[in-house]
């Protein structure tokens, strides 16, 4: 799947990176660097780099990065597990997976976890500079492909037990109308365009979607403990 | 199993020496018939502990054991007297076998029935109704415990085979996954740095991507494959994504990560519907031009979009082709999903042209 992420929209909100502490987490040397060197050029602090789930919390708590640029395979703890860590150490950090394999139920269980913004690694420099920023400032960074399965997890859980202590979040039309426009490959701005919305209220659309589910896995998790008697 | 029968046979072991000493007083040579007793007792012992271990469970250990069985039926006249009507190790001879059986299987449980009885009617002065009864039940009950104990064991050993192939496929996934993502790792790198390194690069960076696609829609195939599936099904998002990747790398499918299981006539259908969409972009916007599809699986009917960024189709132009008898689109598309009973919609404007093909679940077994 060749998702690109929405250039277009790059340089809406840039100007604050003057010193934008970035931390860089693969256990692919290669790749590290490669990202490193393009962030550390275009003007961002690269405050740590790890290898590993270990070192990724352990550093993140020492050098208390802004954004968190993770590869979801990596050596346990994984990905996932990383980007719920550093959020309850720093619910204030942002977390944006580059993924290679985009292996689509990691992806999905790390944007519940609280990750505002994926990107395949395919991308290109410029896009990830990009998709930094906008992660930075509190946007999420959607491809087509987590839009789809953003859009087909709400379906899964609708059709799913209902639940009366943690009911299934549902998706306004509007959000769902979005949520397909950009599954088709169209950006915030040609949304808004269609639409006849403003770009920051199809981002606060966008946004909202995650926050239902991210919500929503909170009380799932939160309730999974009390079940077992692990919240003492 | 062997352990069971160790059981069994202290319990039948007893059973005899309990019968042996209720019938004490009658019996006419009493030392003859205490070393018999004694002899039982130390082989069942001997046995028991011989047959503990598998690879000492071998023919001459069974035949001694059978032998020990028979030599003491044979005996029961002599220490009984000629009219006896139990026989010494009455119930003991179960023991060697069930032993047979179950190592032997049914031929072996047959046999060892055969010689028993054979042994237990030459000895006796008179054939009874019980006898007889009884005979019958050994010669039964030896070729099914048999039997039963073949199948039993054909069955482990289909289950360990099952095990282990499992195991060596969910090894072999593992292994496999970790050389996928590193093959991934690379070709996104070529991918990203092959545009900087002229026109050459360029081309690398774009047979990189075809192969990164194609490979991924290999291990998303491979995870479905694990799925279980009506023969009758087809999952409609692994036949699109071999058709989308035939477009490289303009086309790119968006599922909603699950299996759409839609019958197989269904997803040919749909998954030309697609094509024909795919062909209409290439035709009129561009071999390159990008076209996204997005596959959704409501509770009630399959939606897919099909949708391209190029300047749309003017109005009444297709309305105009069709007046002239040209049903290319609204033919293969249109036609397609009605045949199918569903609906093909169009939109069009300067973001793009956009098709919405929805198929409905309910009622649409039969379809196609």
């Amino acid at each position: 799947m060749s998702d690109v992420p929405d250039s277009s929209d790059a340089d809406s909100g840039s100007g604050t990176d003057a010193a934008l502490r970035v931390m860089v987490v693969d256990d692919h040397p290669m790749w590290r660097d490669a990202v490193e060197r393009d962030l550390a050029a275009a003007g961002c602090e690269v405050v740590a780099v790890a290898a590993d789930g270990t070192q990724a919390i352990a550093r993140f708590k020492a050098a208390r990065p802004r954004v968190v640029v993770l590869d979801l395979q990596i050596p346990e703890p994984n990905g996932v597990e990383v980007t719920r860590e550093v959020l309850a150490h720093d619910p204030s950090a942002r977390v944006l997976i580059l993924s290679a394999s985009g292996e689509q139920a990691d992806v999905l269980a790390a944007v519940k976890a609280g990750a505002t913004g994926y990107l395949v690694k395919s991308a290109s420099a410029a896009d990830l500079l990009a998709a930094v920023r906008r992660v930075a400032d509190g946007d999420t960074v959607f491809t087509p492909g987590l839009a789809g399965l953003v859009l087909g997890e709400f379906r899964r859980m609708a059709d799913g037990p209902a639940e009366p202590e943690n009911p299934a979040p549902e998706l306004t039309d509007r959000e769902v109308e979005i949520l397909r426009l950009v599954a088709t490959g169209l950006s915030y701005k040609q949304i808004a365009e269609a639409l006849v919305l403003s770009h920051r209220t199809v981002q606060n659309h966008v946004q909202n979607t995650l926050r239902k589910l991210q919500m929503h896995n909170r009380v799932e998790l939160t309730r999974w403990a009390i079940e077992r008697g692990l919240d003492g | 199993m062997f352990r069971a029968l160790a059981v069994l046979r202290a319990l039948v072991l007893a059973n005899t020496l309990v019968v042996f000493g209720f019938r004490y007083d009658g019996i006419e040579r009493p030392a003859l018939g205490l070393t018999v007793m004694g002899l039982l007792v130390v082989w069942s012992l001997v046995v028991v502990l011989v047959l503990r271990r598998a690879r000492r469970r071998t023919l001459p250990v069974l035949v001694l054991d059978l032998a020990v069985a028979a030599g003491a039926l044979l005996a029961s006249p002599l220490v009984e007297g000629p009219d006896f009507t139990t026989s010494l190790p009455s119930f003991w001879v179960m023991a060697p076998l069930l032993v047979w059986a179950v190592r032997l299987g049914w031929p072996g449980g047959l046999l060892a029935a055969v010689v028993l009885t054979a042994c237990d009617l030459a000895v006796r002065p008179e054939i009874t109704q019980t006898n007889l009864g009884n005979v019958f039940l050994v010669l039964i009950g030896g070729p099914i415990v048999g039997y039963l104990c073949g199948s039993l064991q054909e069955m482990a050993a289909q289950r360990d085979a099952a095990q282990r192939a499992a195991a060596l496929a969910q090894e072999r996934a593992r292994l496999a996954r970790a050389v996928h993502d590193g093959v991934l790792q690379v070709l996104a790198m070529v991918q990203r740095k092959g545009p900087v390194l002229g026109p050459e690069g360029a081309e690398l960076g774009r047979l990189a991507g075809e192969q990164e696609t194609s490979l991924r829609t290999l291990i998303n195939r491979q995870d479905a494959l694990v799925r279980p599936e009506a023969a009758s099904t087809v999952d409609l998002a692994e036949a699109l994504a071999a058709r989308v990747a035939r477009r490289p790398p303009a086309g790119s499918l968006v599922g909603t990560g699950a299996p759409v299981l839609v019958p197989a006539a269904v997803a040919t259908e749909l998954v030309d519907a697609v094509g024909a969409c795919l062909d209409n972009v290439a035709r009129h916007v561009g071999e390159d031009a990008p076209a996204f599809v997005l596959l959704e699986d409501t509770a009630g009917s399959v939606v897919l979009t099909v949708r391209d960024t190029g300047p749309g189709i003017a109005p009444g132009r297709l309305e105009d082709a069709e007046a002239q008898g040209r049903l290319g689109v609204t033919g293969s598309i249109r036609g397609r999903l009605a045949d199918l009973g569903g609906t093909a919609s169009l939109t069009t404007g300067t973001g793009g042209t956009s098709w919405e093909l929805t198929w409905p679940r309910t009622g649409a077994g039969t379809a196609g």
